[in-house]
Parts: C-alpha cells; sequence; structure tokens
C-alpha cells in the first residue's frame, strides 16, 4: 500500500505544482486583442488603406514657422504627416494631418461634433487633443499639453484647411 | 511571428549594466534621458493622457501600425536588435550580482578582448549606418537619405541624443582616444571591401546596408559617416569631452586603471546593449505619437 501510494504522489505532485505555476503567469496584457487581430485577422498588414494620400503631399498645408515659432517635420508616412512646433527651441505641440480612409473609428468621432473651425467639424479629444475633420476624410491634429483648447484651436486655423480639401 | 511591441517595452530594464552607464553620461546630455519604461507608461508619459480609454485606443492603434510590416517599425526594431547582439558573453547573467557594488573590471580581463582599431572604426560606423536607416524607416523616408538624416540629427533629444552621446563616449573616444574622428576617417579610407566582409558586425546587418556590393556598401558606410563628422566634432568640442571626463563618471561603478580604456570599452561592449535600449524607447515613442495623432 505504502509503495504504491509512493509511487502515485510524486507525479502527482508534480502535476499539481505545474497546473498552479502555469496558473500563476502573468495577467493577459490589455492589447493582446489588437496582437491578434493584427497579426492573424483578415486585415493583418493593411492598417493603411491603399488608396490613402501619401503624407509628402500632406507638408505643404501646415502651418509655416513664424513668430518665434519654428515648425520641425518629424514623420512622414503613407497618410501620415507630423510636425512639432518649437518656441526657443523647447517642443510646445505637436501637428499632424492624417486620411482616414479605411479608418473608420477615427472619423466616426466627429459624429458627435458640436463645434466647428474654419467650418470643419471639430472635437476635443482626451486632454491634450483638438482635431477637425476636413472634407469628411482629412483629420488635422494639435496635441499639447502646454497649450489650452482655444490656443490649440488658434493653431488648426492656421493650416491650410481650404487647400487641405481641394487635395480630394 | 516578432515579439509584440508591449512586450518588449514592458521588459525593458530599469538596472543593470546598460542603464548604470547611460545615468553616468547624464553630464554629457543632461536631463535628455530618464529611461522611460513600459508600454502604457510610455504612451502616459507621450501623450500626457490620462483617461483609460484614449491610452487603450492609442495602444491598440500603436500594435496595428507596428504589426504592419509595411511601416518600418519591425525592420528598425530589428536593426537596433541586431547591431548591439555581437559577443555578449559577459552579459547580464555574469553580472546579476555585481550590479550595485563598483565593479573591479580586472576580475574580467581574461574574458575581454579589446577590439583592434580597424575594426572599432567599423563597429562605430555600422551603428551609425543603422541609426540612418532605423531613422529613414520610421520616419518614412527613402532608406538612402543621408542627407535629410544629418540635417534632422541637431535636433535629436530624449533617448535618441543620449544614443548618439554613448556613441560618441563609448565606441568613440573611450576605445580610439580624443581624435576618435581623424582615425576613424583614415581607416575607413584605407578600408578595402575585404576588410568589411571579414567584420562581424557588418556581416550581422550587411544586407540592409544599400549597395550592390560590398564596395558600394563601403562607400554608404563612408558617406554616413562623412555627413555626420561635424556634428559629432561640435558635439565633443562644445562640451569639452575626453575619455579622462568619461571615465571619471564611469569610475562610479568599475574600477580601472587609466591604461586600460580599451579595456573598458571591450567590457562596456560585452556588457551593455545601449543601442538596442534607446532604441526601442525611439521607437516606442515615434510609434506612439502617430497612433495618437490617428485615433
Amino acid at each position: 500500500m505504502i509503495p504504491s501510494l509512493r509511487k502515485y504522489l510524486a507525479p502527482f505532485l508534480i502535476v499539481t505544482l505545474l497546473l498552479v505555476t502555469s496558473c500563476a503567469q502573468q495577467p493577459a496584457s490589455r492589447y493582446e486583442g489588437a496582437q491578434k487581430d493584427s497579426t492573424e485577422g483578415p486585415q493583418r498588414n493593411q492598417t493603411i488603406a491603399k488608396e490613402a494620400t501619401q503624407g509628402s503631399q500632406f507638408n505643404k498645408f501646415f502651418p509655416k514657422s513664424s513668430d518665434g515659432y519654428e515648425r520641425v517635420y518629424t514623420q512622414e508616412k503613407k497618410g501620415f504627416s507630423q510636425a512639432v512646433l518649437k518656441q526657443e527651441g523647447k517642443e510646445i505641440a505637436k501637428l499632424s494631418i492624417s486620411d482616414t480612409v479605411g479608418n473608420e473609428i477615427a472619423k466616426k468621432k466627429f459624429e458627435q461634433s458640436s463645434q466647428k473651425i474654419s467650418g470643419y467639424p471639430a472635437i476635443q479629444q482626451g486632454k491634450n487633443t483638438t482635431a477637425v475633420l476636413v472634407e469628411d476624410r482629412y483629420q488635422v491634429k494639435v496635441s499639447s499639453s502646454e497649450l489650452d483648447a482655444n490656443e490649440r484651436e488658434e493653431w488648426l486655423e492656421k493650416f491650410n484647411l481650404r487647400g487641405l480639401a481641394n487635395l480630394r | 511571428m516578432s515579439k509584440p511591441i508591449y512586450k518588449i517595452v514592458d521588459e525593458l530594464p530599469t538596472n543593470n549594466m546598460t542603464i548604470m552607464v547611460l545615468k553616468s553620461l547624464d553630464f554629457v546630455v543632461p536631463g535628455e534621458w530618464n529611461n522611460l519604461v513600459g508600454f502604457d507608461n510610455t504612451i502616459r508619459e507621450v501623450t500626457g493622457e490620462t483617461d483609460e480609454e484614449i491610452i487603450q485606443q492609442i495602444g491598440d492603434r500603436a500594435v496595428w501600425l507596428y504589426n504592419d510590416k509595411s511601416q518600418g517599425y519591425q525592420r528598425s526594431m530589428w536593426l537596433y536588435q541586431t547591431v548591439d547582439n555581437a559577443d555578449k558573453a559577459l552579459g547580464a547573467a555574469a553580472l546579476a550580482n555585481k550590479v550595485g557594488n563598483s565593479i573591479p573590471i580586472f576580475g574580467f580581463l581574461n574574458r575581454v578582448t579589446p577590439n583592434p582599431d580597424k575594426a572599432q572604426a567599423i563597429d562605430l560606423s555600422i551603428k551609425l549606418v543603422v541609426e540612418v536607416l532605423a531613422f529613414c524607416q520610421v520616419n518614412g523616408i527613402p532608406g538612402d537619405s543621408i542627407g535629410e538624416f544629418a540635417a534632422s540629427i541637431s535636433n535629436y533629444s530624449g533617448e535618441a541624443i543620449m544614443r548618439m552621446a554613448a556613441l560618441i563616449c563609448l565606441d568613440g573616444l573611450i576605445p580610439l582616444g580624443p581624435d576618435f574622428l581623424i582615425k576613424i576617417d583614415s581607416i575607413l579610407n584605407n578600408l578595402s571591401p575585404r576588410d568589411l566582409e571579414e567584420n562581424r558586425t557588418f556581416n550581422s546587418i550587411n544586407e540592409e546596408i544599400p549597395g550592390e556590393d560590398s564596395e558600394s556598401k563601403l562607400n554608404f558606410i563612408g558617406n554616413s559617416f562623412a555627413s555626420v563628422r561635424d556634428w559629432m566634432s561640435g558635439f565633443v568640442e562644445e562640451r569639452d569631452l575626453s575619455p579622462d571626463k568619461i571615465m571619471d563618471n564611469i569610475r562610479g561603478f568599475i574600477e580601472v586603471s587609466d591604461d586600460k580604456l580599451d579595456y573598458v570599452a571591450a567590457f562596456l561592449d560585452m556588457t551593455t546593449n545601449y543601442y538596442e535600449h534607446t532604441g526601442v524607447q525611439t521607437l516606442a515613442r515615434s510609434l506612439i505619437d502617430r497612433a495618437y495623432a490617428e485615433i
């Protein structure tokens, strides 16, 4: 009796130990869904729509450097262009234009817009961003924790939004 | 499948040899680098947002962008990881219980082989090439735009300027001395395609370097170095940097005598991965910037 108990006890304990330790693994990340969809789903490797406008075409619509403010381009990709705004060498805001084609969620938030900037629907997003949607397609954003909503709005007005509207 | 970006950023270390060395270089670029780690943490820091739903949206978008191979982020990651992954035999394990104490380097001397000047010059130049290529990938400009890179380097800040500072100090000044730029210039000018082919760092990223053969790749390497040589020289001059000054700060945690600088360089090369570490941080920042703009 005793030897046979011994015989089964050790494997039983090992299995129990394995179960306990495997359950004690790190909790799943909140980004696991996005990870799975973007690597295994039908939309993988198609984050940016084929018909998206090249970021290089957006650059001329950004506010120009002036009055002690310097504009420095940082990223330029298909469907996206970004610059930082500097004052006395210090970054005070990020300026961007992106194409929402194929990015419906980005566009959808403007349905709740109750504000207009230069005639285009605008929203406040989170604490630090103000955005407009031009011609139901191009999203223009000013993000900054240094500028308040009014100042961000002023910078949005300095973009050539009409020119951007004609890009379509 | 490659590792998820949030895991890579979450797993960045907060206390090892790499971190100690980079902290000791704070005097070179004061306040620029504060070892930002953790994916959520990076999102909060970069965007200033606190709303959990917004953070989730930014993180999700960043994951999508990173996993879309056409966007170039994974290739940049590979470049930063690979160029720093040469010989790490003396890595984390050997030093695990030494961090926090002063490490007597003589205990490791028999396991450290200094790089000959030629190999060291190639190492620094290839790391620069990786910076050019990763910069172009991340910022979306053609892969051989050395000019655009050179124009942008003066705007480098945060992790990126720390990476360049460490490159100048750890791969330039300490192993090659105060006239490291002149030495590298002359070594590159006399280098044959064959020399290049025999170099391990070159071979690790050979296929990513623009050019049809080793000779044209050698040209690309030479041009990359030439494009930032003046900037590096100005960087050293403005801060009056010297091997002594750097060693004064490194001596806080490594015991070493002055005549062993080439050993210190080799030791640091084998025990740190500052290029990869700060490269991941730079990449995460760009990715999150873009995700924040696109949500």
